[in-house]
């Protein structure tokens, strides 16, 4: 069964009005079971409108999302995925653990066992020694991994992420690349991650695809396999390659579309 | 237009609320242990308000000037104060502030005190500066003093944000154009604490209100709707109605203030962002 | 070293502005009705700390059960307002109309509503003036609420009462607070202020006018001195409250 299958979705936002605009049109995506795809474009070329539709927080004009077989809206009142922002979003009044129980607190699971839980992810993430600290006591980078944390609280098959890294410096964020590939692989979980950057997408991605922009669809898909996923993997040949690749699908001179 | 709906709303609810306690309301109250939880409804205490109304068309005294125009009188006067100490308070907290900014040094200095000044009801000196009042300086001054204490505490606090808000790029620019202190005040800091000044002002106007009316009952000065009040209520049992025409009358001075101190930013703030002046 | 930076400063300026004002009165030969030496007012304190003390528990009674009244209905009246749109915006202008009048000129005609020995009139005019800020400021707060912990609450598929409790209360804290803030300051003076109007003559209101009129200047600015410390008091519990409340705030005045 397929993580997440979109199935010729078109989303106008406002509708008879003169400001109506087509973020999406006729967009077909469908991603594996432990598969990590990237989603990749220009701004305005509606790679966001899509998470957000995979997650149910907008819903499509036409077309269908289904998230592991149900559908958008019943996956998300099961939890069956995690999400993670551009800004951490952390309730500041919540230390680092309370913040990470959140969704499971949301699911009536019971106090010791959301704590273990908790602690268990913050592990995962490297930060079991913060959970007692405030989210305005952490850098940037610190409280990004919390939000990945807090994520994969539910332990979700689907992990959704709108430009995770995309505050944060180039050292932090290569660092946190690392480490999330090393949690998906643990967990199997599958993910849609959105990117502005082609080396980012590249190096995580079994999958990137990219999008054009007015109205926003999928121009094409670049099926990456690098020899190794580490700082290694960042200086072979196929890396640079798959990069070279991905930014002519970008620019719209493709040499050729593998799908 | 829709502000003016929500007025008009809100007035009828006041009224109902105010009729309806009536109609409904015990006359005597209503004491619960000993103690009158709620008022009296009685004429005496709570009038219809058409009375108030009417009263406003009779003489203050059997065959003197109608009610109103003694009350739109004594409203003038007390503007007049309320002005001269809004402009005083204004200077004396936008001078403050420039000086705090200029500074750090003052400002950690003064800025406790000034922030002091608002926490403790130093406004109780009023009775006490009353001695001013026909010795050092005639006694409206005295009344304006007091205001300006009031209204020149949002405007310091208020602009010391407003001049510090420019972005540390934003002064760095203005150092790299070689620009001095002077020249980045005028040209950088007095523009991008605009959005700041101004709600400022706004409490600065309401303050020097309510300073110029507790002002005028403390200090016994004669001619000022404060005053009229302290009058009128004495004569409640006899004349419930009229109290409440000055209350009007200090109500209405509250909004010309107000809408004065609204119509001073139309044209500097037609482009400008708004932000919240939180000055306590 | 970093507390005498600031704490050093005010307190030279305090000192110097006593002694400045001290000398100026005693060489400038300055009438005690213009203005009384510190040092005279220091000598009737603690001559009258027993009177100061009562009149200010008078006084901090009222104010503090008017702060107590108006800052709960200030909250209770934001959550409902917050929940319905067109009564938040009619909600808003209206509070800054009734902000912009002198409210403590209600003082009197609350006084011939219940009675004059009663201390009811001025606990309610404080009520209705601490009740403004503290409703406009939770009512801002409640509104406010960052976009992404809205999308993050939809997709735990949160209902609206979990949402209100985990999210918009406690997002809230640090607006109702910075009201009550205001509030407390205003709630003393309103308290002793409102004296002035007539009324029951025990707290420090009363004390500093029937003072003046005996001309004892020196005694009244005593009153005035511990009408001064108990709006510090109350500040400062707010503040400490505030601190306790929101331990997740680092700075104390934002």
């Amino acid at each position: 069964m397929s993580a997440v299958v979109v199935s010729s979705v078109t989303k106008t936002f406002n509708i008879g009005r003169t400001d109506e605009v087509t973020a999406l049109s006729e967009v077909d995506l469908t991603v594996g079971d432990g598969e990590f795809v990237s989603l990749i474009g220009p701004s305005g070329c509606g790679k966001s409108t899509l998470l957000r539709l995979i997650a149910d927080l907008i819903e499509p004009s036409t077309g269908t999302v289904t998230v592991a077989g149900k559908g958008a809206g019943q996956a998300r009142k099961e939890q069956a995925y995690g999400i993670a922002f551009q800004q951490a979003g952390l309730f500041e009044w919540r230390t680092v653990l309370r913040n990470v129980e959140l969704p499971l607190e949301l699911r009536g699971m019971g106090k010791a066992e959301r704590k273990a839980r908790a602690e268990e992810m913050l592990t995962l993430v490297g930060l079991e020694d913060f959970g007692g600290h405030y989210p305005a006591q952490l850098s940037g980078g610190m409280q990004q991994r919390v939000a990945i944390a807090r994520a994969l609280a539910v332990q979700p098959p689907l992990l959704l992420m709108d430009e995770p890294f995309g505050a944060l410096d180039e050292m932090t964020r290569e660092r946190l690349q690392s480490e999330l590939l090393g949690i998906c692989a643990k967990t199997g979980t599958s993910t849609v991650f959105v990117t502005h950057s082609i080396s980012e997408a590249v190096f995580l991605s079994d999958r990137v695809v990219v999008m054009s922009a007015r109205p926003g669809r999928i121009t094409a898909s670049v099926t990456v396999d690098l020899p190794s996923r580490d700082d290694a993997g960042r200086q072979s040949p196929p890396f640079f390659d798959k990069i070279t690749e991905v930014r002519q699908a970008l620019r719209g001179t493709p040499l050729k579309t593998v799908s | 237009m829709r502000k003016l709906l929500y007025a008009v709303v809100g007035l009828v609810v006041a009224v109902a609320l105010w009729e309806g306690y009536k109609a409904v309301g015990n006359p005597d109250g209503t004491v619960l242990f000993g103690v009158r939880v709620l008022p009296r409804a009685d004429d005496l205490s709570m009038p219809h308000l058409w009375t108030v109304l009417e009263r406003l068309g009779r003489p203050e005294l059997t065959g003197g000037r109608p009610v109103w125009i003694v009350v739109v009188r004594a409203c003038l006067f007390t503007l007049g104060i309320t002005a001269v100490g809004f402009v005083i308070g204004a200077v004396v907290g936008l001078l403050l502030a420039v000086v705090m900014e200029r500074f750090r040094i003052v400002e950690r200095g003064l800025l406790p005190y000034v922030i002091l000044s608002q926490t403790v009801p130093l406004v109780a000196l009023a009775p006490l500066v009353a001695g001013w009042g026909g010795t050092i300086m005639p006694a409206w001054a005295v009344v304006s003093l007091i205001a300006a204490y009031l209204a020149f505490f949002p405007v310091a606090v208020g602009m010391l944000r407003g001049l510090q808000s420019p972005s540390a790029s934003g002064v760095e620019l203005m150092r790299s154009y070689a620009a001095g202190w002077w020249r980045t005040l005028v040209k950088l800091r007095f523009p991008s604490s605009l959005p700041y000044l101004f709600p400022a002002l706004r409490l600065a106007g309401a303050a020097a209100v309510v300073g110029a009316v507790v002002g005028e009952i403390s200090t016994g000065t004669r001619g000022g709707v404060g005053r009229l009040i302290i009058e009128y209520s004495r004569e409640a049992t006899s004349d419930p109605a009229k109290v409440y025409t000055a209350m009007l009358g200090a109500a209405l001075l509250g909004l010309v203030v107000a809408g004065l101190v609204s119509l001073l930013e139309l044209p500097l703030m037609r482009h400008r962002r708004h932000v919240e002046v939180v000055t306590l | 070293m970093k507390w005498a930076r600031s704490i050093l400063p005010p307190v030279v300026v305090g000192v110097l502005a006593i002694v400045a004002w001290e000398l100026t009165v005693s060489l400038g030969r300055v009438a005690p009705f213009i203005l009384p030496a510190p040092s005279a007012i220091w000598r009737e304190l603690v001559a009258q700390r027993q009177n100061v003390w009562e009149a200010a528990l008078a006084s901090g009674t009222n104010a503090l059960i008017g702060l107590a009244a108006g800052a709960v209905l200030g909250v209770l009246a934001a959550m409902v307002a917050s929940r319905f749109k067109p009564l938040t915006e009619v909600s808003i202008p209206f509070a800054a109309v009734l902000n912009a009048l002198p409210i403590i000129a209600l003082a009197p005609i609350l006084n011939n509503m219940f009675e004059s020995t009663s201390s009811i009139p001025r606990r309610l005019v404080t009520a209705i003036i601490v009740f403004f800020p503290v409703f406009v400021n939770t009512l801002r707060g409640l509104r406010e609420v960052d976009p992404i912990h809205r999308e993050l609450m939809h997709t735990y598929a949160a209902s609206g009462w979990t949402f209100a409790r985990k999210v918009r209360l406690p997002g809230a804290l640090p607006y109702v607070f910075t009201g009550l803030r205001q509030a407390s300051s205003l709630a003393v003076i309103a308290a002793v202020v409102a004296e002035y109007f007539g009324g029951l003559q025990t707290g420090l209101g009363s004390r500093i006018t029937s003072a003046a009129a005996f001309t004892a200047y020196p005694r009244a600015w005593a009153f005035v001195v511990g009408a001064c410390l108990l709006g510090l008091v109350f500040y400062l519990t707010t503040l400490l409250l505030e601190r306790l409340t929101m331990p997740w705030r680092t700075r104390l005045i934002a």
